[in-house]
């Protein structure tokens, strides 16, 4: 018997998204996802000022807001030509540091583990299922960090402000690197700061994912997905540190390789806009929305890496940096966020040690009449990327393609799916009248809805109900 | 108003939410006051108000959510999910609440480009949601930039056709906290004062004037160069930033005393024009952001 079971809104994520899937025989035999709300930053930066770009795109995201303000830093600096000094780039690294941990430790506590762990506290944390396992011990432990993480995300954000005036919406993030000058009195307050959220995520954030994951051993074997890993390289490329973390590479079935980023494409024969043609590079059109187009059934573009769909975020950059070989599921990539916020925070301990103080990275910048860049970096959730063009001093041309796009792209005419409706696609469901698995498979992801809804829009089917 | 209100000084203005908010708590603890229901609803925006309001320490988030009110909905914290959700916030229609929106209020297509949830198989959207709560709300917090004004969400060419929420809810008194996003004690301040002693004071656009009461230029440490006419040329000089854009002379707002995250810094002391996040018709009003050639020299001839 078929069951279909819409989830909307699914709570606990940034931004809205809806979830339909078909259910068979207690499995999933369907799966599409879709983002409730629509803004167009694209066509909002038409015509603003280039420099405006780094604080405009950050309004994009509330929880990963220095995400876009390094993309579109880096976009200006390769069509401004201008290559930031290392001590910049160290500087604005250490800001994009204080995020991942913000975002990380928020998304796991916050976001994910309301659905494993029964909060009592607050009648806000009441759950529609009740599939909660753990030993009362354990449960009352991570409900009390799940009040105590509170403080750390926030110092997190508070070293983010240190150096980048105030978050969300960080003003240092800039072209050159960083609009202030790092000071020792600055760099001590951060590293003073770091030792507690290390200190954190050592003792409480890792045993608890852990723990969590040794009471819900089926969700290792749970919405695995095609398996392709993409990354941009993260924390890479420094002069004299070499890479820290990962270089730019992708996974597939027939092995690892180097990145190439003109095998990136957008496609668009399932949504709900036309181009030329229904595959594009993203440099090249930004399509047109289109909603009677035939064969459309969503407004979800979908990005492929040489044809095929891709997943991004901290599990993919672990397993192309070879530091996890545990395997690709939900629950891997719930371990993996725990333990990348590990790695980003030595790695900004790295970096800290090589800020020498006062140094001036600012200058006066003259726009070009024309000009073109991309910045690809990865962030917290995965590969974002921004294409712009300059023309007559103003922006003509802004493409963006955020990590939620990757993850939750549509299917294509080659018959793949996006990325988490093919992880969803034969999860079993125990209880389709009270499905926990699909959420939990879903937030494995860490979805950023407000990011990728820059370019979603609802789907065709809503769109002719007379809602009043 | 019948007196002047006078610029606060800045200890009286740092400790004002802190103030309110522990005098909040100690009454709720006594049984003096009751326990507030609070509504908060996210529409067409970034979600980024919540997440600074997980930023908050005046009171600390936790101690305010379980403490000062009793949260029923919120799409970024609560357990539930689907219609469970949202039964829960239809539940609260027939209780006493205070309604926090962050999020402009998306018109186009009817609303539906902007879909919170979905409520007996058909979805609810953020216009009528905002529509059916803000009339029932006993109180009204329009909270961040887009609630307030349309904000980035209603940036030009505007494409959901967003708007504030006042524009939907014409006829209702509401108290409005512009920034992009809100600093966590305007809000937690202003939640505060309406438990304790009912709605705050405001100014005619009804901004509280605890804390919107005085231009950042006015109280800007950077004041004395400008008086001077020392200007910054590029980001980073520690001079006046007015030739560069900075919108402080006419933001009403109080950062330069209450500054950012645990009070650490601001985007003037990151050695940036402030952008006027805080101030009605944010971005478009307030763009160019950032420009080297704002003024131009004119030669003697």
């Amino acid at each position: 018997m078929s069951k279909r079971i819409v989830i909307n809104p699914l709570t606990r994520i940034s931004g809205f998204m809806e979830i339909d899937v078909t259910v068979e025989n207690n499995q999933v035999v369907d799966a599409k996802t879709k983002g409730n709300l629509f803004r167009g930053f694209e066509q909002m930066l038409i015509g603003r000022s280039p420099f405006d770009s780094v604080y405009f795109t950050q309004r994009i995201c509330g929880i990963c807001s220095a995400a876009h303000s390094m993309a579109s830093s880096l976009a200006l600096e390769d069509a401004l030509k201008i290559v930031p000094m290392e001590q910049g780039k160290y500087l604005r690294d250490i800001i994009h540091c204080c995020e991942f941990l913000q975002n990380h430790i928020r998304h796991f506590y916050q976001y994910t583990a309301p659905d494993f762990v029964k909060i009592d506290q607050n009648s806000l944390f009441q759950a529609d299922h009740d599939d909660f396992r753990l030993p009362p011990e354990i449960n009352d432990r991570i409900s009390r960090h799940y009040f105590e993480s509170l403080t750390i995300s926030r110092l997190a954000h508070q070293m983010l402000a240190v150096l980048g005036g105030k978050a969300p919406h960080n003003h240092g993030v800039f072209i050159g690197g960083i609009t202030t000058q790092a000071t020792a009195e600055k760099v001590v307050h951060l590293d003073s700061i770091l030792q507690k959220i290390s200190a954190f995520i050592d003792e409480s954030m890792i045993p608890d994912v852990y723990d969590i994951a040794r009471y819900y051993p089926e969700y290792f074997q749970l919405g695995r997905g095609y398996g392709n890993l993409l990354t941009y390289g993260s924390f890479n490329n420094y002069k004299e540190l070499g890479t820290l973390y990962v270089d730019p590479l992708v996974l597939t079935a027939e092995g690892m390789q180097v990145f190439d980023e003109s095998k990136i494409q957008e496609k668009i024969d399932y949504s709900y806009f036309t181009a030329m043609e229904d595959t594009y590079s993203p440099r090249e059109a930004a399509p047109m929305p289109d909603m009677d187009k035939s064969d459309a059934y969503s407004w979800v573009k979908a990005p492929r890496y040489n044809g095929l769909p891709f997943e991004v975020g901290p599990l993919a950059r672990l397993v192309l940096s070879g530091l996890y070989n545990n395997g690709i599921s939900a629950m891997d990539r719930t371990i993996a966020r725990a333990l990348e916020a590990k790695k980003i925070a030595e790695i900004m301990k790295v970096l800290l040690q090589q800020i020498i103080p006062g140094i001036d990275v600012q200058k006066k910048y003259e726009l070009p009449e024309a000009a073109s860049g991309r910045g690809l970096v990865d962030t917290t959730r995965g590969a974002l990327g921004h294409w712009l063009k300059v023309k007559d001093k103003k922006i003509s041309f802004y493409q963006i393609i955020t990590p939620s796009t990757w993850d939750f792209s549509t299917r294509d005419e080659n018959g793949y799916y996006g990325t988490a409706e093919a992880a969803l696609i034969g999860t079993p469901i125990q209880n389709p009248e009270k499905p926990a698995e699909i959420g939990r498979v879903l937030r494995s992801f860490d979805p950023c809805m407000s990011c990728a809804t820059h370019v979603y829009t609802p789907g065709k089917q809503v769109k002719t109900i007379k809602v009043f | 108003m019948n007196q002047p209100i006078l610029p606060p000084e800045p200890l009286t203005n740092e400790a004002i939410a802190e103030r309110l908010t522990n005098t909040a708590i100690k009454q709720l603890d006594r049984g003096l006051i009751k326990k507030r229901n609070l509504v908060y609803l996210e529409l067409n925006g970034c979600s980024g108000n919540i997440i600074s309001l997980l930023n908050g320490e005046n009171p600390d988030i936790e101690y305010a959510l379980n403490s000062m009110v009793n949260l029923r909905y919120s799409n970024s914290l609560m357990a539930a999910e689907g219609e469970n959700a949202i039964e829960k916030l239809m539940d609260t229609l027939d209780e006493d609440f205070i309604l926090a929106v962050e999020g402009a209020v998306a018109l186009k297509n009817n609303g539906l480009y902007n879909i919170i949830g979905s409520w007996k198989g058909k979805p609810l959207t953020g216009l009528e949601a905002a529509k059916m709560l803000g009339e029932k709300a006993s109180s009204i917090l329009a909270v961040g930039a887009c609630a307030t004004h349309g904000g980035v969400s209603a940036a030009r060419p505007n494409p959901s056709e967003s708007v504030g929420l006042q524009t939907v809810l014409p006829e209702k008194k509401m108290i409005k906290l512009p920034g992009c996003p809100v600093h966590p004690d305007w809000f937690l301040g202003t939640l505060a004062h309406l438990i304790l002693y009912g709605e705050p004071e405001t100014d005619n656009l009804g901004r509280p004037l605890m804390f919107y009461s005085t231009l950042i230029h006015d109280r800007c440490p950077r004041r004395p160069f400008f008086d001077r006419g020392i200007f910054a040329e590029k980001l980073g000089d520690k001079t006046c930033l007015f030739k560069l854009g900075c919108r402080g002379p006419v933001t009403r707002v109080d950062c330069p005393t209450r500054q950012w995250n645990g009070h650490v810094n601001w985007p003037i002391g990151d050695d940036t024009p402030c952008i006027g996040c805080a101030q009605f018709g944010f971005p478009d009003a307030m763009a160019p952001f950032i420009s080297y050639d704002t003024t131009r020299v004119v030669k003697d001839e």
